[in-house]
């Protein structure tokens, strides 16, 4: 466990790059620090290793304050890795990886059985690898050994400094795949630095969205996604994240809240009416009408009460009955996978007590992506 | 008696003035290697000390060495110490330098990546920035040797002896044959001193960086 404690941290008495910063990694936790540049992410990462010291505040790992260890052996037992990798470009890769081992003393056997394992882990065969230089391989070749090296002393932390941000999508995505492949079992702690916000809902299980120096936010990508404490969080995630990840959006999210109902007697005319006057294009059919929430029997839209104006129909011979209703908690997916399965055109949503608290009509969906489309043009 | 006739006469002593001419220069670079290696390393550390330094060098390098020969007799006199150190001080700056710009280039990244996982600073020089400088360094002592071989030829008129002593009672003289024969062993000496140092530099060149 990494524990903050009201870390600071200014250069030259200057403006504060980090402010009363506090925040706790559990062990085995994948940890994002976001943030645009300057927010001081990469110091505060960097204060775990004590490549910068906090000018106040402290830092526990473990329980234990790092003021009070040596910062040689404190680095040794945690990961490094950087964006730029760093690979000791007159050493092969297995050289490379063996470093921190060979100053360790381990003996050569012992060190070289490592250095395979790590390559055969990070998906470059020893084989044909160990004996490379690092400008014989591409750039996502040696982010995979940078990530082997790191790995060398099976360290419980790992510092990753925008590990991926210099490599294509697609070698990124890969890399990123794996690493969560890899913290699957491993299970290390890693503090993860990123710009990248979609990088960061995809690895993160906590996301520490910085600016100035503080914490804006400190939760699960969920959470930060739906409930962004502030406009610069909201801001910083886009507006337009959450229909990327549709899975994360629930039917109270996109139901219209707005629920008239018509009664059963009403004739087509009235009805068109309330629609004009109320500004929906469904009306929910029920026994009367009142306030108080109530069973719906039926929906009638627009379109079917158009045709029948001039006749003398009530909403009973009108309405549709054909309708299903659903969980408020279900998500987007599952909604429209349902919609489509049943071809429905409208669905009621319910809450936990089972009271009408919405519906989902196409145009309702057609309404909420339309705001979406809005909000990403704007933005 | 024409010119290779000349010279096969005195061979001898041509070879024994090459000889003591190699004898000053190589003494005179290797103290500039021995003082100006470790300064070169002392002043990347910090921009503000590579610049003074590297600036109190230079102005040793504008010296016209004629002066600066004839500057050191009062404090050292003649003989062959006082060329070694005048020599010593010419080979200085290109050491300096280059060990400087081979530490000062070596890939902040690969620093970083190395104090990060927890290497200690001595560890770092010796296992990351030496080795990648090398080459550089290694450029500057041969630059250093090379041009000394020829300034060497001047440490004759303070009496260091070399293939000076030849160009000097040459001109005295008004002998071309002796000038020659002081002027070509010290200019085939600078070439094969450059191509033997030029497939060492080469050699040194670690093999992920060639």
């Amino acid at each position: 466990m990494i524990e903050l404690k009201n870390i600071s941290k200014s250069f030259n008495g200057q403006m504060k790059v980090v402010d009363d910063l506090s925040m706790t990694i559990e062990k085995g936790e994948f940890v994002v620090l976001i943030g645009e540049s300057g927010c001081g992410k990469t110091t505060t990462m960097k204060m775990i290793n004590r490549l910068i010291d906090p000018t106040g505040g402290k830092i526990l790992i473990d329980g234990k304050d790092i003021r009070h260890m040596d910062p040689i052996a404190l680095r040794r037992n945690i990961g490094y890795v950087i964006q730029k990798v760093g690979l000791l470009p007159h050493m092969t890769v297995g050289q490379n990886i063996e470093l921190i081992p060979m100053l360790k003393e381990w003996d050569k056997q012992k060190r070289k059985e490592r250095a395979e394992e790590l390559l055969n882990l990070v998906g470059l065969p020893p084989a044909e690898y160990y004996g490379r230089y690092p400008n014989e391989l591409s750039g996502g070749q040696q982010q995979r050994v940078g990530v082997a090296r790191a790995l060398a002393i099976n360290p419980d932390i790992i510092l990753m400094d925008e590990p991926f941000s210099a490599l294509d999508p697609i070698t990124r995505e890969q890399l990123q795949k794996e690493l969560l492949t890899l913290q699957d079992d491993l299970h290390k702690t890693i503090v993860f630095v990123t710009h990248d916000m979609d990088e960061a809902l995809k690895l993160g299980d906590k996301i520490a969205v910085m600016k100035d120096g503080k914490i804006l936010q400190y939760d699960t990508p969920e959470e930060i996604l739906k409930n962004p404490k502030d406009e610069f969080v909201e801001y910083f995630v886009g507006k337009d994240r959450l229909w990327k990840t549709p899975e994360l959006l629930y039917a109270k999210d996109i139901m219209s809240k707005k629920v008239i109902t018509v009664s059963l007697k009403r004739s087509p005319a009235h009805a068109i009416e309330k629609m004009k006057e109320k500004g929906v294009n469904t009306l929910i059919v029920v026994d009367k009408e009142a306030q108080q929430v109530q069973k719906p029997l039926g929906v009638v839209t627009r379109r079917e009460l158009s045709h029948a104006v001039t006749h003398d129909f009530t909403m009973q011979d009108l309405m549709n009955t054909k309708f299903e209703t659903i969980d408020e908690s279900m998500n987007m997916v599952d909604v429209l996978n349902f919609m489509t399965e049943k071809k429905l055109k409208n669905i009621f949503v319910i809450d936990e007590q089972k009271n009408l608290v919405g519906i989902i009509t196409q145009s309702s969906i057609l309404n909420v992506i339309t705001e979406a489309v809005t909000d990403y043009e704007e933005a | 008696m024409n010119f290779f006739e000349f010279m096969s006469y005195r061979m001898g002593d041509i070879l024994r003035l090459a000889l003591q001419h190699m004898q000053i220069t190589g003494m005179a670079v290797l103290f500039a290697i021995i003082i100006g290696v470790p300064t070169g390393i002392a002043i990347s550390r910090n921009a503000k000390t590579a610049n003074i330094v590297i600036g109190i060098a230079n102005i040793f390098q504008t010296l016209p060495s004629l002066a600066l020969f004839g500057l050191i007799i009062p404090i050292l006199g003649i003989g062959i110490v006082p060329s070694i150190f005048v020599l010593f001080l010419y080979a200085l700056l290109p050491i300096i330098k280059n060990t400087h710009i081979g530490i000062s280039n070596v890939d902040a990244s690969v620093i970083e990546a190395g104090k990060g996982m927890g290497m200690k600073v001595s560890q770092i020089l010796r296992i990351v920035e030496l080795p990648l400088a090398l080459p550089v360094i290694m450029g500057g002592i041969r630059i250093s040797t090379v041009i000394n071989i020829g300034t060497a030829t001047i440490a004759a008129l303070i009496g260091a002896g070399g293939l000076g002593d030849f160009i000097f009672r040459g001109i005295s003289m008004a002998d071309n044959n002796l000038i020659l024969a002081g002027a070509i062993p010290t200019a085939i000496l600078a070439l094969s001193v450059d191509t033997i140092l030029g497939l060492v530099e080469k050699s040194i060149t670690p093999k992920g960086l060639k």
